[in-house]
């Protein structure tokens, strides 16, 4: 079994989700991977967390908006455009492997990442049908 | 000090724009610096000082805005600031490490090393975690 540190960190929804909300039941179990993202990042900081923006939609967040203030500030995330050709290559992961639309924008965004890519994730099934589509390194973490 | 992530975060998703808006600004730096960028330009491995700057400078604030923002998180709700032990564990996992799934070992360690250094990181644990697993093994 490889034991590197991810190089890209990502959220799904649901993730966000539970963020997003401090009374959420899985606000606190997310906490300590973006700990300790967060203090990697303090010595490398090229290791980066995404957000699809998408999964942004999904999931509501607004960054404009106050009600987004716990999201903004303890994700530490970058939002990952969907281009016209990331939407051709999020298509192609939707079809082959009837994820729903926003999951295979993460999907796209884990293709396109620096390896290795964690997904933090709260549907472990539907993130595995992903990772078995896509090549490289790319872990799914049940929060 | 107190300050908007989500505007940071706002104007730093303005560097995605193509047709973004630039301004130019001056900046001291040693020639060293500035040297060695030019030779890795020259080979081919680096595409601009440009982009050095810019990309550098982006990947260091989000550094900065994520550390502040959990310390501003934390500082509102001290029961949610993670023990190291869990941080130690969560990084485990993401580095599908075997310790992941020896959270006694990680705990253990977690312990053994803040009682000696109170400001041990997730990945001193990890380290030190590390070492146990490998005694314990050969025992």
């Amino acid at each position: 079994m490889s034991s590197t540190p991810p190089a890209t960190v990502i959220l799904d929804s649901g993730a966000v989700t539970a963020l997003s909300d401090v009374h959420h039941p899985k606000h606190r179990a997310l906490l300590p991977y973006l700990e300790g993202a967060a203090q990697r990042r303090a010595r490398k900081p090229s290791q980066r967390i995404l957000v699809p923006v998408a999964v942004r939609i999904e999931a509501g967040w607004d960054c404009t908006d106050p009600a987004a203030a716990v999201a903004n500030r303890v994700s530490g995330a970058r939002d990952v455009p969907l281009t016209g050709e990331a939407a051709d290559k999020a298509a192609r992961i939707a079809a082959a492997t009837g994820v729903s639309v926003v999951d295979a924008t993460v999907g796209e965004a884990a293709g396109a990442a620096p390896k290795p890519v964690v997904i933090l994730s709260s549907d472990v099934e539907d993130m595995g049908k992903l990772a078995e589509r896509l090549s490289g390194d790319i872990r799914l973490v049940r929060v | 000090m107190a300050f908007d992530a989500g505007e940071v975060a706002r104007a730093l998703e303005r560097l995605d724009e193509q047709e973004g808006d630039s301004v130019v600004t001056s900046v001291r730096v040693p020639q060293g610096l500035r040297r060695a960028a030019s030779v890795l330009q020259e080979a081919g491995l680096l595409s601009s000082w440009n982009d050095l700057l810019v990309q550098g400078a982006r990947d260091r604030l989000e550094t900065i805005v994520h550390r502040a923002g959990l310390d501003a998180h934390y500082a509102d709700h001290p029961e949610l600031r993670p023990p190291v032990a869990e941080v130690a564990l969560a990084l485990a996992r993401m580095d599908a490490s075997e310790l992941a799934d020896q959270p006694e070992i990680v705990e253990q360690a977690a312990e053994e090393l803040t009682a000696v250094r109170p400001d041990a990181t997730a990945d001193d644990v990890l380290t030190y975690a590390t070492a146990l697993l490998a005694h314990r093994s050969a025992a």
